[in-house]
């Protein structure tokens, strides 16, 4: 039990510092490159130093999911905000709703069908049905 | 002084632990009810500003001494970068298709989106984070603040964008006739970002892996070309 334990507080700590590490660095890329924001040059560091085994995805998995599945608590502070735009939303509140709910059924059906389209002609055999195949990567994933 | 500064700390950490309270609170009940819609980021947000207008607190107040929750934002995004690598193999063989395709579609949602604001609500500001609001919230917040948005209409934008496609995209998808796990699953974390990719993930592992899939290439699309369209399209309907 103990063992146990402080095997997750081992792997909780480095991923921590692995993380951290690849938000600097990703920092000091945005500040002398700019372009995109820092935390996102960090993404894509965390994803190669994964995918070129520089780090254990077996002792990250854990803490990661975690973090991913409590990211919610992390938008609060600016949901919140919303707060000092009360006489907006009354002014333009369902113009606004309106125009988020078209623009979403719009990219879901572009997408959707293009891509429904473009794999319906290059695949023949209809690999939806044989799940089984595609499962090379990793175990599932909760990505809220 | 001192007492001043004590007491503002003091109610610092009040608002934090409450923000972080109610938080858990809900997310313990969402996982009681499994049911994704319930969604305890919304809900602590809808519960937190009756708080605040009772007890007479101002945003600036309350995001000042919940700031720490502020800074988790970008090692949140980095944390991203795991389903990514998780799902590398599936997108090799496909994955010219699938930016080209998602590029496109983003770049024509970002215009639709900027330009039906500019004409029906007439403000810049809130065209900016309206044409944002299908990438996952830290992005979309980020890139708000570099292209002078409003963050907390982009915040809000971005949950009904999700909430949205999350309960209706999977019903409305079969109606037009898409049916395959792979084309929903992308189409879903397109439009509808991380909270699309949760409630999708449940239907199969494809549309997991195609949704988390569609999540980071869209998020890092919107990054490289929102900046451009954004500025070109403000160029040409403000300057007028």
């Amino acid at each position: 039990m103990l063992k146990k334990n402080s095997l997750l507080v081992k792997n909780a700590l480095y991923s921590i510092l692995i993380i951290a590490l690849c938000l600097l660095v990703g920092k000091i890329i945005a500040a002398s490159l700019g372009g995109l924001p820092g935390s996102l040059y960090g993404l894509i560091l965390f994803t190669s130093v994964l995918h070129f085994k520089i780090v254990s995805a077996d002792k990250i998995q854990q803490t990661v999911a975690w973090i991913i599945s409590h990211m919610g608590i992390c938008f609060v502070p600016s949901g919140v905000g919303i707060i000092n735009h009360f006489n907006l939303l009354k002014n333009h509140g369902i113009t606004i709703v309106a125009i988020i709910f078209f623009t979403t059924f719009l990219l879901l059906s572009i997408v959707g069908l293009w891509f429904e389209r473009i794999t319906s002609n290059t695949t023949t055999n209809k690999n939806d049905h044989k799940p089984d195949d595609k499962r090379s990567s990793n175990s599932e994933f909760p990505s809220q | 002084m001192n007492s001043i500064s004590l007491t503002q700390f003091a109610s610092d950490i009040l608002l934090i632990t409450a923000t972080l309270i109610v938080y858990q609170l809900f997310s313990a009940i969402q996982q009681r009810l499994s049911a994704i819609w319930f969604n305890p980021m919304l809900l602590a947000i809808a519960a937190i500003i009756p708080f605040m207008l009772a007890f007479d607190i101002s945003f600036e107040y309350y995001f000042n001494a919940t700031k720490p929750l502020n800074w988790l934002l970008e090692p949140a995004v980095v944390a991203l970068g795991f389903p990514l690598y998780q799902h590398l193999s599936t997108i090799k063989n496909q994955w010219k298709t699938i930016v080209s395709l998602l590029t496109l579609a983003i770049i024509i949602t970002i215009c639709v989106s900027f330009i039906l604001t500019i004409v029906f609500v007439a403000a810049p500001e809130i065209a900016v984070s309206l044409s944002l609001k299908s990438v996952t919230t830290p992005i979309g917040i980020a890139l708000t603040e570099q292209l002078n948005g409003n963050s907390s209409i982009t915040a809000f934008a971005i949950i009904i964008a999700g909430l949205s496609g999350a309960l209706l995209g999977p019903g409305w998808l079969h109606f037009i006739g898409v049916h395959s796990a792979k084309a929903q699953g992308l189409a879903i974390g397109a439009a509808s970002h991380a909270l699309g990719t949760a409630t999708v993930s449940k239907i199969s592992y494809q549309h997991g892996a195609y949704g988390s899939l569609a999540l980071i290439v869209s998020a890092v699309t919107t990054a490289v070309i929102s900046p451009i369209i954004i500025t070109q399209l403000s160029l040409l309907f403000l300057d007028m």
